[in-house]
């Protein structure tokens, strides 16, 4: 497979006179390629916009390598741009000029053709609306606005940002749809979002950051696997004889209401077989795996404490990664080192 | 060539500059109705009385030089009610840059020739304003919102995009003025054929305007080049506004003042202000207080600060912010 977007050892910290330093992204690595469906999480605050911006020339990163298609960004960027859709963040567009006016300038700006405005409007949904000022659009049809600046291009690589943000429960939707149909036709997209249940649903590699450091990644059910605790939820007439018997077995029981969850189980023969035995009949034997929210609450630490406020630098440092890459790559053809 | 076309067209559709646009219009439309109110076209007699008039000063003047070689040459007693000058070709009526004119003594009409000047400085002055606004709220805006970042994911290369938005503002700028302060011009001119008089339209006189003119519309691309400069050095259109205000009360008022207390001779010479008049108008003659201190003999305390002086300093203001804009906009964290 090719690697449409590599960062290796990215670090960007911002300085300010009144608040000082602040890494926000710490030797930070990605690797998306070509015809995944790649989703970037993390909590607020934990470097993903930092490096989308970096990725795309927006910021300066202090070290690191970074190449998008091939070659080096942001210094050779340039040359592959016209193959690159990108929203980061939400983008602000002028109030006064109508979608379709939007759109075309961009066109024209970008030597796309102004055929295709009146295409990604469709694509969008917003093909009634898109005459219509851009003021009096709600954030939802906003996003769609910014969703459709990208695919103006007809990228092969599209970086979308939250690109969920706002939309409602059927926009969102569409928005899964749009990506898929977008990846079952090449196109490999690179989404961040907080919606931890869309991303499990589109995407089929994960990348996770936190406090400027990747904590994970790999595909979505490789990363799951590696927090699957073997658990199984029991559903039993008798569960405090059951926990009695699985605990003589040797399998770690605990007891909830009107269940129980057994621990470590790698097959599931075992419970049933044990509990049969001793005339224990199941009713409910359900495997209890992790969710991407769930792993994601893990890893960053960002679970919600009843116990006090969590604030947003709260979350999991993960492990320093290697020796910072110096980049002292003066290589003209941009090929990756082994 | 195509990102300076959309350029224009984002340019011409805010509605900050419509705005400044209807502005501009009305603001001549009331001048030039105000003008059209107030004037006549001076009848044959009125003529007859203003020549007259103009004949006479002319006549006076040439007395005054008479007695003065007269009283030099020791033919006449000096009358101690006399003011003569040292060398009386200073005030020989032949030397005169203009003599008194019938147009001079034409009252409630308008008169193109003596008008021109003061209507063209006018017109420059809000056109200046307009370039400082424009320029500072159409870079300004779009750094605040993120126009400029929507448009870096399309054409990554910041100097070429803020290249064609300066060319755009500037080419915007330069075409608009050029034609609006023509049209200003043209109108009072014509006011002047049909509801006052022309006054004496030679050479010289179209030559001079024309340099006003041209220095003006100069004079406008700076100005939107600062407010351009110093919006994107401040990310915010306010940041050029705020700047100017404070150039203004902070350098202009504050420092001449204590350039004065100080005993500064030549305060007028670190003023922006200075320049600029001295651009728009040729030259500008300044006074130095401490120039003539000993009050002994004749002392001319003037002083002047030509085109080219202005020219060179103007330039270097407007070439430095333009310059450090692109050297910043290129190296900064668009976040």
């Amino acid at each position: 497979m090719t690697a449409v977007i590599e960062i290796e050892g990215l670090r960007k910290s911002f300085r300010s006179l009144r608040r000082g330093r602040r890494v926000a992204v710490d030797g930070f690595d990605l690797s998306v390629e070509a015809g995944q469906v790649h989703g970037f999480l993390g909590p607020n605050g934990s470097g993903k916009t930092t490096t989308l911006r970096a990725l795309l020339g927006l910021v300066r990163a202090d070290g690191g390598r970074m190449r998008v298609l091939g070659v080096d960004s942001p210094r050779r960027l340039p040359e592959v741009a016209g193959r690159v859709g990108a929203i980061v963040e939400s983008p602000q567009f002028f109030g006064n000029f109508t979608a379709h006016r939007t759109l075309r300038l961009l066109a024209v700006a970008g030597g796309v053709p102004t055929g295709r405005v009146d295409e990604v409007l469709e694509q969008v949904g917003l093909r009634d609306r898109g005459h219509e000022r851009v003021r009096g659009y709600s954030l939802g049809m906003k996003q769609r606005l910014a969703v459709a600046s990208a695919l103006l291009k007809g990228p092969e690589l599209l970086i979308l940002d939250e690109p969920a943000n706002g939309l409602d429960p059927a926009g969102i939707r569409e928005m899964r749809d749009l990506t898929r149909s977008l990846a079952a036709a090449g196109v490999t997209v690179l989404i961040s979002s907080h919606i931890l249940g869309e991303i499990q649903l589109i995407c089929d590699h994960v990348t996770i950051i936190s406090r400027g450091r990747r904590a994970a990644t790999g595909p979505v059910d490789e990363v799951l696997a590696g927090f699957d605790r073997h658990e199984w939820r029991i559903g039993i007439a008798d569960p405090d004889r059951a926990a009695a018997v699985l605990g003589a077995a040797g399998v770690t029981v605990a007891e909830h209401d009107d269940h129980l969850v057994a621990h470590g189980v790698a097959d599931p023969e075992l419970i049933s077989r044990t509990l049969g035995e001793q005339g224990l009949w199941v009713r409910e034997l359900t495997p209890l795996r992790p969710d991407l929210e769930s792993v994601f609450l893990e890893l960053t630490g960002s679970a919600p404490d009843p116990a006090a406020s969590r604030q947003v630098d709260d979350v999991t440092l993960p492990p320093a990664p290697r020796e910072p890459v110096i980049d002292l790559d003066v290589r003209q053809n941009g090929e990756v080192p082994a | 060539m195509n990102l300076i076309r959309a350029e224009l067209e984002r340019l011409a559709a805010r509605r900050f500059v419509q705005l400044m646009v209807v502005l501009l219009l009305a603001a001549f439309a009331v001048a030039a109705a105000t003008t059209v109110a107030d004037s006549h076209r001076p009848s044959a007699a009125e003529l007859e009385q203003a020549q007259s008039q103009a004949a006479v000063q002319i006549a006076h003047l040439e007395a005054t030089h008479e007695r003065c070689l007269r009283v030099k040459a020791g033919q006449l007693p000096l009358d101690e009610n006399d003011y003569l000058p040292a060398d009386c070709a200073e005030i020989d009526p032949a030397r005169m840059a203009q003599l008194p004119v019938a147009t001079d003594f034409l009252d409630g009409v308008f008169v193109f020739a003596n008008q021109a000047r003061p209507l063209l400085y006018t017109v420059v002055a809000f056109l200046m304003l307009f370039g400082l606004l424009v320029g500072a709220s159409y870079i300004g805006a779009d750094l605040n919102s993120g126009g400029v970042v929507n448009l870096l994911l399309w054409r990554p290369r910041r100097e070429e995009v803020l290249r064609a938005k300066l060319t755009a503002l500037t080419g915007v700028l330069l075409g608009f003025s050029a034609l609006t302060s023509a049209a200003y011009l043209g109108v009072f001119w014509l006011i002047g054929q049909a509801g006052g008089t022309p006054g004496r339209l030679d050479g010289e006189f179209w030559a001079g305007l024309g340099g006003s003119y041209g220095r003006g519309l100069v004079a406008v691309l700076f100005a939107g080049a600062i407010g351009f400069a110093v919006a994107t050095l401040g990310r915010h259109t306010s940041a050029a506004l705020g700047t100017v205000v404070a150039y203004l009360v902070v350098w202009e008022l504050g420092a001449r003042l204590v350039f004065g207390v100080l005993g500064s001779g030549r305060p007028d010479r670190v003023m922006l202000s200075s320049y600029l008049f001295a651009w728009l108008s040729g030259e500008v003659r300044l006074w130095d207080g401490y120039a003539c201190g000993d009050g002994a003999g004749f002392c001319d305390g003037f002083y002047t600060l030509g085109w080219p002086e202005a020219l060179v300093v103007l330039l270097a203001l407007t070439g430095g912010l333009v310059g450090a804009a692109f050297v910043l906009f290129r190296r900064r964290d668009l976040i």
